[in-house]
């Protein structure tokens, strides 16, 4: 295994990481979350995806891993239909709700992981070992999840999706009840991550990091895209001094055309 | 945390996928280790359990009660009860791993992966087979230990239990799949698989009921899987050897036809 932080490589022959196009998604109980939603992450990317509680990012990101059915649209990941093997391989993803196995001690929760991917079991520990190290995780290796705290289990579960070695890397609020230092250690991990070539797709409500860290953001509510561009496009577009004002100002615009179109 | 250590190579994104050790196998053995670390509760304490039904109604009590069909009591109970304790293994091990993975949701990371959807489906499957099959031989043993019980037909045996492992262990994952609640599944086993289990003639041969209820009880799956066994341990039942592997066929194809379309569909799995 290489280090890729020595020998970073991008794909460059300008596959998207990840292309959505018209997708929809309609709840059970007929609620629309996600509306003709159209998106493009290019390859080694590190993308903001911003917008309040109940905008439908974790509906969108829910579709790309195959979590949740589309009612319409199509997804591709680096070229692929979402759904193929080859992309369901190069996708890793930390999900909003800590979700880990409570059946498996700590190191079997990455070891599993690989294997669902297909790893062997010797380079599946070996890797355990190595994101254990760097997650600061070695003198839980035997403990269950359920005995972790929260932080701990957060960064069980960014080591989980890195354990096969995702290409694109989804992180849902990744830092949701962390405290400040582990915060910023997981965001510096983070742009290595995106530095060594991996194409990063983020959700936060952080939005001075979203600002600092990622290339390009677009902000979401109510189901589609209001805006997209870089932060500097974005500041300057809006006016404003930093992505906070961005967000509101957009935030408010899109509340204003809501009720035009609702009178 | 070390942040500056980031390791691990990029993959190609055109490479087609390929596995070093299927992720198939990884999921089987996840199923089986987790039964296995409980294994107190998962297979010594059901054992335990029919073997109690053994010593009080068969060792205890089966000379007072006379033979059916030239069989002795003792040796009369003991397949039903067998098969009654590989069915309810496989039932309640895959209803409870299903459910907790699913209202953990740590079942996420197998639905992301790369497994198909069949391998999803017999991966979450294989542990109640596993545990029902572990049950049955630990009781098998016990059995033939306590009451002297033979195999007349070891090929009808054979053939009943992967059916009733098949049938059940996907019972199992699809009661997980529907279940809002533990309880649920708690209410499935006693007020569906036990009764039925009970009233499908362990301890009785139906011939013996007045012919109402001797009508009822063929309306019983439960039934023919008991007649299935006691065909196979002494070699005659209440229904010919077809019928009761024909049943269990049925069974077995229908249940597994409906987990299939729950994993092909993603339905009750994915919103
Ligand atoms: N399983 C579901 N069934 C029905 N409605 C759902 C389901 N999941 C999400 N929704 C609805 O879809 C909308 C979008 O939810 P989603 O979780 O995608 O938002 P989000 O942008 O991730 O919000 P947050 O920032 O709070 O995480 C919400 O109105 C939510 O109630
Ligand atoms: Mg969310």
């Amino acid at each position: 295994m290489r280090d890729a932080t020595t020998s970073p490589s991008r794909a460059g022959h300008g596959t998207p990481a990840l292309s959505v196009r018209g997708f929809t998604k309609t709840y059970a109980g007929g609620f629309t979350a996600v509306q003709g939603l159209d998106l493009e992450v290019p390859d080694g990317a590190f993308f903001g995806l911003l917008g309040p509680n109940g905008a439908g990012k974790t509906t969108l990101i829910g579709a790309i891993s195959n979590l949740v059915r589309p009612t319409a649209g199509e997804i591709e990941v680096f070229g692929h239909r979402h759904d193929a093997r080859e992309a369901r391989r190069l996708v890793g993803l930390a999900e909003q709700d800590i979700n880990l196995d409570r059946f498996l001690n700590v190191d079997e929760v990455l070891i599993y992981h690989a294997g669902f991917f297909g790893m062997g079991r010797a380079h599946a520990r070996r890797r355990a070992k190595e994101l254990m190290d760097v997650f600061d995780l070695s003198a839980k290796a035997k403990v269950r999840p359920t005995a972790l705290s929260g932080g701990m289990r957060r960064r069980l579960l960014f080591a989980r999706a890195l354990m096969h070695e995702p290409r694109l890397l989804i992180l849902d609020e990744p830092t949701a009840g962390v405290d400040v230092e582990l915060r910023s250690e997981l965001w510096e991990y983070t742009r290595r991550l995106h530095e060594a070539g991996t194409t990063i797709l983020l959700t936060t409500h952080y939005l001075e990091e979203a600002e600092a860290l990622c290339e390009e953001i677009a902000l979401i509510r109510g189901g589609r895209i209001i805006a997209r561009d870089s932060a500097e496009g974005l500041r300057a577009q809006y006016g404003a001094a930093d992505i906070a004002g961005v967000y509101l100002q957009a935030m408010a615009r899109a509340a204003e055309d809501e009720r035009r179109v609702a009178a | 945390m070390s942040v500056s250590s980031v390791t691990g190579a990029l993959p190609d994104p055109n490479a087609p996928f390929t596995e070093e050790r299927r992720g198939l196998i990884w999921l089987c053995e996840r199923e089986v280790v987790r039964f296995l670390k409980l294994w107190v509760q998962t297979l010594i304490a059901p054992v335990m359990s029919s073997l109690l039904f053994i010593v009080v109604f068969g060792v205890a009590l089966g000379d007072r009660i006379a033979d059916v069909d030239g069989v002795p009591y003792k040796q009369f109970i003991v397949p039903g009860l067998v098969v009654q304790a590989i069915l309810t293994a496989a039932y309640s091990n895959n209803s409870s791993t299903v459910f907790q993975a699913r209202s953990d949701r740590f079942i996420n990371d197998v639905l992301s992966s790369p497994l198909r959807w069949w391998e999803v489906n017999i991966g979450l499957a294989i542990g109640g087979v596993v545990r029902g099959l572990m049950t049955g031989i630990l009781l098998l043993i016990l059995a033939v230990a306590m009451t002297g019980i033979g195999v007349e037909r070891p090929f009808v045996l054979l053939i009943a239990t992967a059916l009733v492992l098949v049938a059940f262990a996907q019972l199992g994952v699809i009661a997980g799949i529907y279940a809002k609640s533990w309880d649920f599944m708690a209410f499935v086993t006693s007020l569906v698989i036990l009764p039925l289990s009970f009233l499908g003639g362990i301890f009785y041969s139906v011939d013996r009921l007045p012919a109402a209820w001797e009508l009822v009880s063929h309306f019983n799956p439960i039934f023919y899987l008991v007649q299935a066994f006691r065909i196979g341990f002494v070699g005659q039942g209440d229904v010919s050897v077809w019928l009761a592997l024909a049943v269990l066929v049925a069974l077995a194809a229908g249940l597994s036809a409906w987990c299939a379309w729950l994993f092909k569909t993603g339905h009750r799995l994915k919103p």
